[in-house]
């Protein structure tokens, strides 16, 4: 009876025993089978001091983790890290998407900002491969120390350097040679050409020339240039005692037009003729200046009106008014969208460029036209690298492009 | 001596900011900040000369009794209105507020904006009467003008019908092709013509604007 | 001469009463409004909507001749417009940028927060003050120095600036191909095709910019006379110039047509009423 149990309970204890064993291992097979390793971190990290900048920036490469897109340890992006140990803590500064394999770090150069980055300090970064689980994650080993700081010269503006000094020195030589004699030509520039028998028909009617010098400051190039061909105005008026009305926009312009007109006068040996409130200030605002050169217009009926300068949409309001009330117009501007008002509204236009040329045209002193020839060796030299551009890209080659990259 | 040093200082500054162009660092870009800032500063005073012309040349012409000098009132009253409103003289002396002060702003909202607005919308009268005398078409180069200006003005007509198409078309390529071929070659002039200006006035070449001894 | 006094007398009565009725009947609409704050608030609100259509009107009055209300209006705006330029540029950079920078007491005295003291800005203090001396005829000259700073200062920049954007980045972009796409006689005549994205219409237009920007340049030449090739070229560049000038000259009709419209908008709507 005994051993019949025993025997009984040993069979179970055989038959159970394996079971439970069983399937206890069938339970730890599938606690395995739903863990998810890390993935790969990203390798060959680098980090250095950023190029031809201020400094407060450190550039950042690394090779993609292999899991990139990829499987169950699918890479969906990058966090960058950075400390000021090597132990930490670290800083997130960029989350980026796949693929990516560099950054540029750039903080903020105030010592108040949140985000100030220091110049000539340590710094440790590392780069985390993030999955679609934020508690699975690999980082990389840490890169460190880094500095950043500012460069004295910005390489990638070596094109814009070059440019400079050949047409600085190309000036000069054409400059000295223009002084030691050389006869140098300028064709004929109808705008500039029509001045003389416009202030002469002011004169024969007895009625007053209009000159406006625009909207530009004194500094502005187009005013530079309206200020010569102001000074051979003034001096011929001055010359046919023509009355001259010079209203201005910008303030400092108008002390800057007093002096040409007082010169002029001088030049022409009438300086007592000269008087102050021939060139005025009338406002700073657009429109109002326009309103009150359209009312000089129509009340003064100046037989010639010269327009010189930077001018915006108000061109055409000053241009008709001027044909409406049946003056002369000559007109010069830089201004390409304001050079078609212009060019229907005035009797004479200079385009663009001409404007720059009239101040050589109208002295023919050497220093000018050597300056002139030099834009025309410019305009020369751009068309002989045009022609090789367009052969280079056609027969695929890159590199003539790329010397004329600018970097920021 | 009162024109060289003022010539030595434009080569100095000019030469100064040619030199920051190719220099990154950190003092180089806080002088050319503080330029710029200090520009803004001395136009400031500039104006102050420009309003001193403005009341000089209007009161010569009320007191001599010169043609419309009634008008000339006008903007001397205007003006100084506009001055005690801008300081707000009449609530707190010399405060910030003076910008804020409720007639400054209706001056500047029922005044300033809407002659303002009025004479930017006489270019449409303005355009029409230029296109009215330009385009007669009497020789090649205004024939050129009138053709692609009307190209380009019916471009989106809705009544063109079978047409409208190609001449949208026509316009498009006008407007990239031989519009981009001109404006390149008018901005290099230009850009060529500015460097060249900038040049000479470093150089003292042109040195018109400093007037004589 | 009596008689066109006369005329001119009746029309400012007319032009009086016409406006003043319209305050009146604008002040009683503007009290029914949902916005309303009153009827001082209306008669003040309706006052100068009144003023600016007048004022408007008498801008475009100057479309039929000059006469007496543009002339008021344009004084007006003369005058007002100095003088709101020179308050704005007085706080904000003045006092805005300028007085926080070198003075605690007349930091105080504006109402402004001192920044602490920068010596660096009384450099555009001083050039400001000797551009002033400009109103001295013995001192004038010395304003020669704060001119010379301003001129020397954008010149150095506009060199870079326009040697950089308006020619070297012009050179680059210049850079098409001639032959786009090129694979040889054979391809291109059996996939001839005139759609603006094909070869043919891509190869003809990058041909029309080369002769185009060539032809162009040579037309602002000025130190060889345009006579022969040079001319012909010359002249092609002035056709293509003028086809430029016409396109911009179309582009901006109708932008320009679209102002005119804002403005009657604020006539009919916000003075008369008659839209809404």
């Amino acid at each position: 009876m005994k051993l019949k149990i025993l025997s009984i309970f040993c069979s179970l204890l055989l038959g159970i025993v394996p079971l439970a064993i069983a399937q206890e291992n069938a339970d730890t097979a599938s606690v395995d089978s739903t863990a998810v390793a890390s993935p790969a971190p990203v390798s060959q990290l680098t980090a250095v001091d950023t190029d031809n900048d201020h400094g407060h920036s450190i550039s950042l490469k690394w090779e993609p983790s292999p899991d990139d897109g990829a499987g169950l340890k699918s890479v969906i992006g990058y966090e960058v890290y950075r400390a000021e140990s090597p132990g930490g803590p670290f800083v997130i500064r960029a989350a980026l998407p796949s693929g990516a394999s560099s950054h540029i770090d750039v903080g903020a150069k105030e010592k108040e900002s949140g985000d100030y980055m220091a110049d000539y300090t340590d710094y440790y970064y590392k780069v985390r491969a993030i999955t679609a689980d934020s508690l699975v994650y690999s980082d990389s080993d840490v890169f460190g120390p880094v500095q950043c700081y500012g460069q004295w010269f910005n390489t990638g503006r070596i094109p814009v350097l070059v440019f400079v000094i050949g047409f600085m020195c190309t000036t000069i030589l054409l400059i000295q040679k223009a002084k030691s004699g050389a006869k140098l030509f300028v064709r004929r520039l109808a705008g500039i050409e029509a001045v003389d028998e416009a202030i002469g028909r002011a004169t024969e009617m007895g009625k007053p020339i209009l000159y406006v010098l625009g909207l530009g400051t004194a500094a502005d190039i187009a005013t530079i240039a309206s200020y010569t061909i102001l000074g051979r105005v003034a001096k011929k008026v001055a010359e046919y005692q023509t009355r001259l009305i010079v209203p201005c926009y910008d303030p400092i312009t108008m002390t800057v037009a007093q002096e040409t007109v007082k010169t002029a006068y001088a030049d022409a040996g009438r300086p007592d003729d000269y008087n102050e409130d021939m060139v005025y200030f009338v406002t700073q605002s657009q429109f109002a200046y326009v309103a009150a050169v359209n009312g000089t217009m129509l009340r003064e009926r100046p037989a010639t009106n010269i327009y010189m300068g930077l001018f915006y949409a108000e061109s055409l309001i000053l241009a008709e008014t001027g044909a409406l009330a049946g003056s002369i117009q000559i007109s010069g501007t830089d201004q390409i969208a304001q050079i078609p008002f212009f060019i229907v509204a005035c009797d004479y236009t200079l385009i663009g460029e001409e404007l720059y040329a009239a101040s050589a045209y109208l002295g023919r002193e050497p220093l000018l036209l050597g300056s002139l020839k030099a834009q025309d060796y410019a305009k020369a030299a751009f068309i002989v690298l045009a022609v090789i551009g367009f052969l280079t890209i056609n027969f695929g080659i890159d590199w003539f492009k790329q010397l004329f990259y600018i970097s920021n | 001596m009162k024109r060289q040093i003022p010539l030595a200082l434009v080569f100095i500054f000019g030469i100064f900011h040619i030199f920051q162009y190719f220099v990154p660092h950190e003092s180089s870009e806080w002088l050319y900040e503080f330029f710029l800032k200090w520009i803004y500063i001395i136009g400031i005073f500039a104006l102050a000369l420009g309003i001193w012309s403005l009341i000089r040349v209007s009161w010569d012409k009320v007191k001599h009794r010169r043609p419309n000098w009634p008008y000339a009132l006008i903007t001397l009253g205007g003006l100084f209105a506009m001055i005690i409103f801008g300081f707000d003289y009449f609530r707190h002396f010399f405060t910030a507020e003076g910008l804020q002060n409720y007639m400054f702003r209706a001056f500047f909202d029922y005044i300033l904006i809407p002659i303002q607005s009025t004479m930017f919308s006489l270019l449409a009268f303005f355009i029409a009467s230029a296109a009215y005398r330009a385009f007669r078409a009497r020789s090649l180069l205004a024939t050129l003008l009138l053709l692609s200006a009307l190209i380009i003005m019916l471009r989106f007509n809705p009544y063109l019908g079978f047409f409208g198409d190609y001449m949208e078309k026509t316009a498009s390529w006008l407007l990239n092709v031989p519009n981009l071929a001109a404006k390149r070659a008018i901005i290099i002039g230009v850009g060529l013509g500015m460097v060249a200006t900038s040049l000479k006035v470093m150089l003292g070449i042109e040195r018109q604007y400093l007037g004589k001894d | 001469m009596a008689n066109s006094k006369r005329i001119s007398a009746i029309i400012l009565i007319i032009v009086i009463a016409t406006f003043l009725l319209s305050w009146i009947i604008k002040a009683f609409n503007l009290e029914g409004s949902p916005n309303n704050t009153g009827l001082w608030f209306s008669i003040r609100d309706a006052f100068f909507i009144t003023i600016a259509a007048f004022l408007t009107l008498a801008i475009f009055s100057f479309l039929y001749k000059d006469n007496p209300y543009y002339k008021f209006a344009e004084h007006l705006f003369v005058g007002i417009s100095a003088a709101y330029w020179m308050c704005v540029g007085f706080w904000s950079t003045l006092i805005g940028n300028l007085v926080p920078n070198i003075s605690s007491s007349l930091s105080t005295f504006f109402r402004v927060p001192y920044k602490g003291l920068h010596f660096t800005y009384f450099v555009p203090l001083i050039l400001g003050i000797i551009l002033l001396m400009r109103l001295s005829s013995k001192r004038g000259w010395i304003s020669r120095w704060a001119l010379a700073w301003i001129v020397g200062t954008t010149s150095g920049l506009n060199l870079i600036r326009y040697l950089r954007t308006d020619f070297i980045s012009q050179v680059s972009n210049t850079f098409i191909p001639l032959l786009v796409d090129w694979k040889g006689v054979g391809p291109f005549f059996s996939h001839f095709s005139l759609s603006s994205t094909g070869q043919f219409a891509m190869t003809l237009s990058n041909w029309v910019i080369f002769i185009g920007v060539f032809c162009g340049l040579i037309y602002f030449f000025f130190s060889k006379e345009h006579k022969g090739i040079f001319g012909t070229a010359s002249r092609v560049g002035i056709w293509v110039l003028m086809i430029t000038f016409g396109a911009s000259f179309g582009y901006t009709v109708m932008g320009r047509v679209s102002l005119l419209v804002g403005r009657l908008t604020y006539l009919f709507r916000d003075w008369l009423g008659l839209i809404s």
